[in-house]
């Protein structure tokens, strides 16, 4: 299992994808490697088609719940000029260039505050841990 | 009716780009602008900063390049601890050298085979869903292969290099933090294949052929296409070789004669200006010594590989007077031809890792210099799209007091300007209709020069970009967010 977080720490809340991944490293879970990065590039393709389960970890504006988890698919399309690729877009790659289609997850955690600056807010660190303590119950197979 | 075309972001976004085209009642082109819709809010977060945090802190700029940042910051930070300049221990520079050219390579790397060749091998009339890595992959599954593996191959080496993915921390004010073991030298020398700095050399060579190939096909349009004459700015070494790490600023005009030569960056203030216009968030630097109006200039590929004498390595050096003698040794004003340009640049990145992996000074243990205080710094590289400027004054209380940035993107502010303008003028204008494809020629010329515009806008980003169809009156009437 993979799980990849995306964001940068420099924008405040954005920096949730990270801070997930970082935190659920230090748990040490069976089968579970994690990584992050400021954004998803087109060799995260070759990791999500080394696994079976692959979540990706985000920031998430505007959701009105503390975090949100759904099943998602490859999507080819891509924005046009951008370096750097959605999940759905990642999985499109590893599909069509490593014919793996991992069962992927979208882990989208709610963020407050996106400006320039560090560390989470106090809210953002609250919806943190809900998501992580869900997170690992889905990695340990508990959740579904 | 008049219109107005402009191009929008859907996504979440902190840096974007826009084009809006102003077409009169006749369908002729009026005005065209590439614009940026984000303040900027970096300079300020660093001020107060301990200064041995701003190596890190910059890469926050940046998922694409934050080597540049980490760099140019470190640089600058290098001045600040009086390890200038020719002061670093050889491993320390060598090992920042490492890492540099690795990232030039995954970024040339990722720019040409993921960005640009779609355009090139799927055509500029392909439909855009499928004018993208994942329709070429449907044409030519190897070429995509490699383009993700040599993309790998350079984040490896940053990796090496740097210590980790975000916020690396190899480079620090007066040399390094580490040095490269002998068994992270072997792994790229030796593989497992195909990731080998030799198996990169030779795809890099394969990549030049294939652009060569389309423009034997294409001559006209690779020639033709958002063609205008310019400045050009780079760093080159002290003897006029291309150097993406370390140099003097040198500039030619659009006839090769040179503007700047042989400055010393610590002085840029003297010789680049920064204009401001009041709709673009971005600044347009110019050369002091040619004023506002005249001054503004190229960099990236295209320019470097116009103020350089020659390459330091053999390969590229090769494809160099190859490229030099196609004008005659004049500069090449040619935008397309910045692609050309990037794969040799790519050629010549993978050629200087090889070099640098077989240097034992790699594994050397002096990694720090310290000396003289001093209480202002400036670093410069050449990044992945052109010269990047950081400027840093510091108090005795180690703090940050004054941070000034001029990334590449902003620096190629006014030539995608008019290579945007060059389309809307020989594409769109007077047009009945204003097609998928013409659209997409916007979005050509832009790319050519691969503009980062998180970097530009000094916040990290997606770079979508709106074009929009407007008219007269400002109403939009035609608008493709991509």
């Amino acid at each position: 299992m993979l799980v990849l977080g995306i964001g940068n720490p420099g924008r405040r809340d954005d920096g949730l994808g990270a801070a997930a991944a970082e935190q659920l490293k230090k748990r040490h879970l069976r089968s579970v490697t994690c990584d992050a990065n400021y954004q998803l590039a087109v060799e995260d393709a070759l990791a999500c088609a080394a696994h079976e389960i692959v979540v990706f970890v985000d920031a998430g504006r505007g959701l009105r719940k503390p975090f949100t988890f759904a099943a998602i698919e490859p999507d080819p399309r891509m924005p046009a000029m951008s370096h750097a690729l959605g999940p759905t877009a990642v999985l499109a790659l590893a599909e069509t260039l490593y014919e793996q289609r991992p069962e992927a997850r979208l882990l989208a955690i709610r963020g407050h505050d996106f400006s320039v600056g560090e560390g989470l807010t106090r809210r953002a660190e609250g919806h943190l841990a809900l998501a992580l303590i869900f997170l690992e119950a889905f990695l340990k197979g508990v959740r579904t | 009716m008049g219109q107005k075309i402009t191009i929008e972001p859907v996504t979440r976004v902190e840096g974007h780009g826009k084009v809006t085209i102003r077409l009169d009642d006749a369908g002729k082109v009026t005005q065209s602008r590439f614009h940026v819709v984000e303040f900027r809010g970096f300079e300020r977060f660093v001020q107060g900063r301990p200064y041995w945090e701003a190596p890190v802190l910059v890469q926050r700029l940046c998922g694409i390049c934050p080597v540049s940042h980490h760099l140019a910051s470190a640089k600058a930070m290098d001045v600040i601890v009086g390890a200038g300049p020719g002061k670093l221990t050889a491993t320390a520079e060598k090992m920042r050298r490492l890492m540099h050219y690795g990232q030039m390579f995954q970024s040339h790397a990722l720019h040409f085979f993921y960005l640009a060749s779609p355009d090139f091998l799927l055509g500029m009339d392909a439909d855009p869903a499928v004018r993208n890595v994942i329709g070429l992959i449907a044409l030519d599954k190897e070429l995509a292969t490699r383009a993700v593996l040599m993309r790998k191959f350079g984040q490896e080496i940053i990796l090496a290099t740097a210590g980790k993915k975000i916020h690396g921390t190899g480079a620090i004010p007066g040399g390094i933090n580490k040095n490269l073991s002998p068994e992270e030298r072997d792994r790229f020398l030796k593989g497992p294949d195909p990731l080998t700095i030799d198996r990169m050399i030779e795809w890099s060579q394969a990549a030049i052929d294939l652009f060569r190939d389309y423009h034997r096909k294409n001559k006209d349009l690779v020639d033709r296409f958002a063609e205008f004459p310019s400045n050009h700015l780079s760093l080159v070494r002290k003897d006029g070789a291309l150097d993406f790490y370390h140099g003097c600023l040198r500039a030619v005009d659009a006839d090769g004669r040179k503007v700047l030569d042989d400055v010393d960056y610590q002085d840029y203030v003297k010789h680049i200006g920064e204009e401001t216009r009041s709709w673009s968030y971005m600044k347009f630097p110019y050369l002091r010594a040619l004023g506002k109006e005249d001054g503004w200039y190229r960099v990236g590929p295209l320019a470097r590989l116009n103020t350089c004498d020659y390459i330091p390595s053999p390969l590229a050096q090769k494809e160099f007077e190859t490229y030099k003698a196609y004008t005659d040794g004049k500069p090449n004003n040619m935008s397309l031809h910045s692609h050309w340009a990037r794969l040799i640049e790519l050629l010549h990145s993978a050629e200087v890792i090889k070099e640098l992996l077989l240097d034992k000074d790699l594994q050397g243990t002096k990694l720090v210099k310290k000396g003289r205080r001093a209480p202002e710094g400036i670093g410069l590289v050449e990044a992945p799209r052109g010269t990047l400027f950081h400027h840093y004054r510091v108090n005795d209380d180690d703090q940050i007091t004054m941070a000034n940035l001029i990334v590449s993107t902003t620096n190629n502010n006014e030539p995608m300007n008019r290579a945007v303008n060059w389309v809307a003028m020989n594409v769109l204008s007077e047009k009945p209709e204003i097609t998928e494809g013409m659209l997409n020629r916007v979005e050509v010329a832009i790319r050519a020069y691969d503009p980062c515009l998180s970097c530009a806008t000094h916040a990290l980003g997606r770079m979508p970009l709106e074009v929009a169809l407007v008219d007269a009156a400002g109403r939009v009437l035609q608008r493709k967010v991509r």
